[in-house]
């Protein structure tokens, strides 16, 4: 156990050690967080209600999305596909670690990094803005809901880590990660707005899909829009899903490692 | 009789590259009609190495002998054969194997790029659960046997490249590997660096009783380091015995190296042997062995030498015939 423990220290290291990326790489955050906010602002305007959404229900959700993020998106297991095609691969591969520990581990490093600092952003723009935010009066529901993200941070960690070991059979790594990023993950998850407000035949594709387990339902439960009898569905769904993905990486990563070639040298 | 650390037997290793014509219009071709090739980058390779050997392996770029090293070190699954190494399966990859082994590739870098090497060295701490006095130790030993205690500090890609294969050495050798693969320790250094390299490897070697398997392009690293070498190529193993063997049984000839003080006429050395080079006032002659004293008895009564030496022929030069066809059982 020790020994991830470490990882996740080195980990932080290697962040410390490039102050202005660091830096620049939080203010990037911070100011899409602020262009999504004032977007839904003006669209509000002086409305109270919106495609069936109330204003704060709405700013509710798109803070939520933020932190979401950094819980269940934020990770660092992206680079294995590159290290795959690199060779680099390699040098982790001869040492007596678990593979799936160690990039859970650089995922962990980097999900607490960005809870940290979006702990804060979400304190500064909410008294910029002024904004009245909704919080569950039941303790179950925090309950429930942090099993949500927690099964949610499970599913992204093996959908990723199957994605990136697609790089072990083919060249173009990044095509299949900007399909999986941007097209399925910021749409049909919900990350960018609650995916119930999109015509018919998207709804029912995104709703067939494991993505919208990550972020919409989390937070559609946090808005208490999901009662307590139904979200046990949603929970087995989610199970069922992190069991399927578990078992494809695992599958998958058993398969390409076979084939890995070690390039270079 | 000692039981082998390392077998190897009818080892294969097939690999299916896709070809590409070139430009752009060979890039549109692949898109739709993709070809690939069978390369046999091992065939049927078998040899063992017992405890404590330090071995050479041999052979030119594209031999084979990294891709013999990964299988050995449970990188690559072969094609077939049987691969065995302290009595593990490599392939299994199973950690008490991976505690005991270490593999250090002169090309790539092993260590945390963007931290001091002390991180990795720590990390390996970690992963390899050395204790911590073993692991004050050995780093201390290392470092000032590799003479790199002040720039253990710095980032790693700040160092500069004889700098950081040390690090590499030492990050490698943290967990005292009992078998460790070198492969290409001393490429991109310079003659100094080259040379503490080899004594430290040796000295490693000898106090650790570890088997070492060494693979380099320099035979300066293989002369100096291995009693006995491994040559493979084109994927198949061509020699397997002591450097010494191979140099007498292929060094039939000896080279004779003369001065000349006045100019003569180079037909009349051919009588004495085969003459490599002729450009006066210098000439190489290339002569059997065992007609080397009469040769350079002709010589001193029958021409105006000012100057005459006897050399054996280079290691290098003996690797180059055994590689260009002649043919070694």
């Amino acid at each position: 156990m020790k020994k991830y423990l470490q990882i996740i220290k080195i980990t932080f290291q290697e962040y410390f050690e490039y102050r202005l990326n660091f830096i620049l790489w939080r203010f990037r955050n911070l100011i899409s967080l602020f262009v999504l906010l004032s977007f839904w602002l003006a669209l509000f305007g002086e409305k109270t209600d919106f495609l069936d959404y109330s204003k704060s229900q709405i700013l509710t959700y798109v803070l939520g999305i933020s932190l979401l993020k950094s819980i269940v998106i934020a990770s660092r297991s992206i680079d294995l596909g590159g290290q795959i095609k690199s060779g680099y691969l390699t040098k982790l591969l001869i040492q007596p670690i678990n593979l799936f520990k160690f990039w859970f581990s650089r995922d962990l490093a980097d999900k607490l990094m960005n809870i940290f600092f979006m702990i804060f952003e979400i304190f500064l723009v909410i008294k910029i803005f002024n904004l009245n935010l909704l919080f569950p009066k039941d303790p179950a529901t925090y309950f429930v809901f942090f099993i949500l993200v927690f099964l949610a941070t499970g599913l992204y960690f093996y959908l990723s880590f199957l994605l990136s070991c697609l790089a072990f059979w083919t060249d173009e790594i990044w095509a299949t990660r900007f399909l999986f990023g941007f097209i399925f993950l910021e749409f049909f998850s919900g990350s960018l707005f609650p995916i119930d407000i999109l015509p018919g035949v998207l709804k029912k594709i995104a709703f067939c899909s494991p993505f919208p387990y990550l972020i919409y339902y989390p937070l559609k439960f946090w808005l208490g829009q999901i009662s307590f009898k139904s979200v046990f569905w949603v929970i087995l769904m989610e199970i069922f899903w992190l069991i399927l993905f578990k078992k494809l990486a695992l599958y998958f990563w058993e398969k390409g490692s076979k084939d890995y070639g070690a390039y270079g040298g | 009789m000692q039981k082998p650390i390392i077998e190897v037997n009818n080892l294969k290793k097939y690999f299916l590259i896709h070809k590409k014509e070139p430009g752009l219009v060979g890039s549109l071709k692949s898109l739709f009609d993709r070809r690939y090739e069978e390369i046999k980058a091992v065939e049927n390779v078998s040899f063992s190495i017992n405890e404590g050997e330090l071995v050479g392996f041999i052979g030119p770029n594209g031999a084979g002998k990294t891709t013999t090293l990964k299988c050995l070190s449970g990188l690559l699954y072969p094609t077939s054969g049987n691969v065995s190494v302290m009595g593990f399966n490599p392939r299994k990859r199973e950690y008490p194997f991976l505690k005991q082994i270490s593999l250090v590739m002169g090309q790539k870098n092993q260590l945390w790029w963007d931290l001091p090497a002390i991180e990795s060295f720590i990390l390996n701490r970690e992963i390899y659960e050395i204790p911590r006095s073993q692991y004050e130790e050995t780093l201390a030993e290392l470092t000032s046997l590799l003479e790199v205690k002040d720039i253990l500090k710095i980032q790693v890609r700040k160092l500069s490249l004889g700098q950081r294969m040390k690090c590499e050495l030492i990050a490698s050798l943290l967990h005292c590997p009992k078998v460790l693969f070198l492969d290409e320790p001393t490429i991109g250094l310079d003659v100094v660096m080259q040379k503490k390299m080899r004594d430290f490897i040796k000295e490693y070697n000898r106090r650790n009783r570890s088997t070492v398997i060494l693979t380099s392009h320099y035979m300066g690293d293989v002369k100096e380091l291995c009693k006995r070498v491994i040559i493979i190529d084109k994927g198949r193993l061509i020699f397997d015995g002591d450097l010494a063997e191979i140099v007498e049984k292929y060094a039939d000839h000896k080279i004779l190296s003369v001065v000349f003080s006045k100019e003569i006429d180079p037909k009349k050395l051919e009588k004495i042997g085969t003459v490599k080079e002729y450009c006066y006032p210098r000439a190489v002659i290339s002569i059997k062995r065992e007609a080397i004293s009469a040769a350079a008895a002709e010589l001193l009564q029958n021409f105006p030498v000012a100057d005459l030496n006897v050399e054996e022929i280079s290691i290098e030069e003996i690797i180059r015939e055994v590689f260009t066809g002649k043919d070694v059982a």
